[in-house]
């Protein structure tokens, strides 16, 4: 479905009014606050929608060569198996391998990260004399050394346990990806044929907004990836950063998640860059300086060229909900709520405007009426 | 749900679909692929399929039963044209994007196959040889109409 529907003069048929924007925040975060309970189907439900997205091009160039549908979907799917098992072996065995000493590379990463932070603070305490006056670098250093030993191996020990839960339903994800791939065409027949004659044509054209709208978000969000990963690998190779294109790889998947994701992605970078270079604090001046310019050109440049173009969402109800998200569900609220609610308002924009049109309702009760007649024609023969 | 994944019985469908003058240059393996994306739709007599002023989102095919075009809310006195099984109509709105120029509505109870602009403009895509029999078929059919209604005209 590559047509873009708001060009003909339909979107009129699609209310945006109070109405709209009200349903859509209450929705969502009830959608939101439901899907946190079963957040072991939606991770890879949400994974296969991506893998889905990421597979239809090569699908859709298969049916054009004249491939039956399901023929080309189980090829391109097949194939997606055989080299994610082919990436996944080895880094499962590496993993196994240096599981010990990754614990104590991690450790060794978060030891830099407490010298560069006293080192900075020094450095503080030094140019500026309230500081000194202050205790700032002693406060500052007990706070940190008390969240070490208490939050940060909790949530740590939180954070892996949930993601170990997680990780045998990430399997589900390929499996559903088949399915879209294979039976998507057949489920919006389904769908269509469940809806009353009066509504058919809206429902067609919210099914084709629903589309577009997931399709344009999810190759937005891979092509934020793409110019996410380039950019970063390139200003870290550049700085000197070992590993810079794993990195710039990580940094840009974790800016998946709204807010949390960069933050946690800026400090992986510091933490290596100060780990290698622990003589050498311009050089994680700069990496703090290429992750804050990449932070304003993701949100002016790149964010609204990519996954902005997909919702057209105001900035302002766009953070109004992604805090909610983040308050009702956490991290994955945080990933979920835009492009929940973007789905979310193409329904809710078609209903408004089947509540917006006494015609079409007017068709619907006659269209009923029609069917009860016919049904109870002969009820009143024996009268 | 049992609709969903139930494939058997498609061939009798096949054939009825081979039947309508649109697909009927079709072969059988572009047939199967449009089969997929038709709708089917039930009407009963006098049930409105679309209003005029409408933005289109599909074509109909008549499969069975007869169907009246008609001016807005004047199926008596505004009558057009009344159309018998294998014509298709509502197919302007899926070339040019233009409002619905008249009102469609069941002269009986009648069956459609509905095939969505959006379908179409992915089977103009991915399968353009039978995306562009069937345009063939619909201009052909847009050029019948055009004859008949010029030779319909009064002389002057």
């Amino acid at each position: 479905m590559t047509s873009n529907a708001d060009d003909d003069g339909s979107s009129r048929y699609v209310s945006t009014g109070p109405f709209v924007w009200v349903a859509t925040l209450a929705v969502t975060t009830l959608l939101l606050v439901l899907l946190k309970q079963a957040l072991w189907l939606v991770v890879p439900f949400l994974v296969a929608v991506v893998v889905y997205y990421a597979l239809f091009p090569p699908v859709h160039r298969l049916m054009l060569a004249g491939v039956p549908r399901s023929t080309a979907a189980s090829l391109v799917a097949g194939a997606f198996v055989v080299v994610a098992v082919l990436a996944l072996v080895p880094a499962v065995s590496w993993t196994a391998a240096h599981a010990v000493s990754g614990q104590e590379a991690f450790y060794r990463y978060l030891d830099a990260g407490r010298v560069l932070i006293d080192k900075t603070l020094a450095m503080l305490e030094a140019r500026f004399g309230f500081l000194e006056r202050m205790h700032f670098h002693e406060q500052v250093g007990r706070r940190m050394a008390e969240f070490g030993e208490t939050n940060l191996q909790k949530q740590l020990t939180a954070a892996l346990l949930g993601a170990a839960a997680w990780l045998p339903s990430l399997l589900l994800a390929p499996f559903f990806a088949f399915f879209f791939l294979r039976d998507g065409q057949r489920f919006l027949k389904f769908l269509g044929a469940a809806v009353p004659n009066a509504y058919f044509e809206r429902t067609l054209y919210m099914l084709e907004r629903f589309d577009t709208t997931a399709r344009a978000y999810f190759h937005g969000l891979l092509k934020l990836t793409a110019i996410d990963t380039v950019c970063m690998s390139v200003g870290l190779w550049v700085i000197g950063v070992p590993g810079a294109a794993v990195l710039g790889l990580a940094t840009a998947v974790l800016s998946w998640v709204p807010v949390v994701g960069p933050i946690v992605g800026g400090i992986l970078v510091i933490l290596v860059t100060a780990t290698d270079f622990p003589d050498q604090p311009q050089l994680v001046y700069a990496a703090i300086a290429l992750l804050a310019a990449m932070r304003l050109l993701d949100d002016f440049v790149f964010l609204p060229l990519t996954v902005g173009r997909s919702l057209r969402m105001h900035p302002l109800p766009t953070v109004l909900l992604i805090f909610v998200g983040g308050a009702v569900a956490g991290v994955p609220g945080l990933i979920l709520a835009l492009p929940l609610a973007g789905l979310v308002m193409v329904i809710a924009g078609t209903i408004g405007g089947v509540l917006d049109d006494p015609r079409l309702r007017a068709r619907h009760a006659f269209a009923k009426r029609l069917r009860a007649e016919r049904i109870t024609a002969d009820l009143g023969a024996n009268d | 749900m049992v609709a969903l994944f139930h494939n058997a019985g498609e061939a009798p469908r096949l054939r009825i679909v081979r039947q309508l003058p649109l697909f009927a240059t079709l072969s059988r393996r572009e047939l199967r692929v449009v089969d997929s994306l038709l709708h089917e739709r039930r009407y009963l007599k006098g049930e409105i399929v679309f209003d005029a002023g409408e933005h289109g989102q599909a074509l109909y095919v008549i499969v069975a039963g007869r169907v009246l075009i008609c001016r807005q809310g004047e199926p008596d006195t505004g009558r057009i044209a009344e159309l018998e099984a294998g014509v298709v109509f509502g197919e302007l709105a899926l070339l040019d994007n233009a409002p619905r120029a008249a009102q469609a509505r069941a002269a009986e109870d009648c069956v459609l196959a509905s095939l969505s602009r959006a379908d179409f403009e992915s089977l103009l895509d991915t399968h353009a040889i039978a995306a562009s029999k069937i345009a063939l078929q619909l201009a052909r059919q847009l050029g019948r109409q055009l004859r008949e209604q010029n030779a319909a005209r009064p002389e002057g």
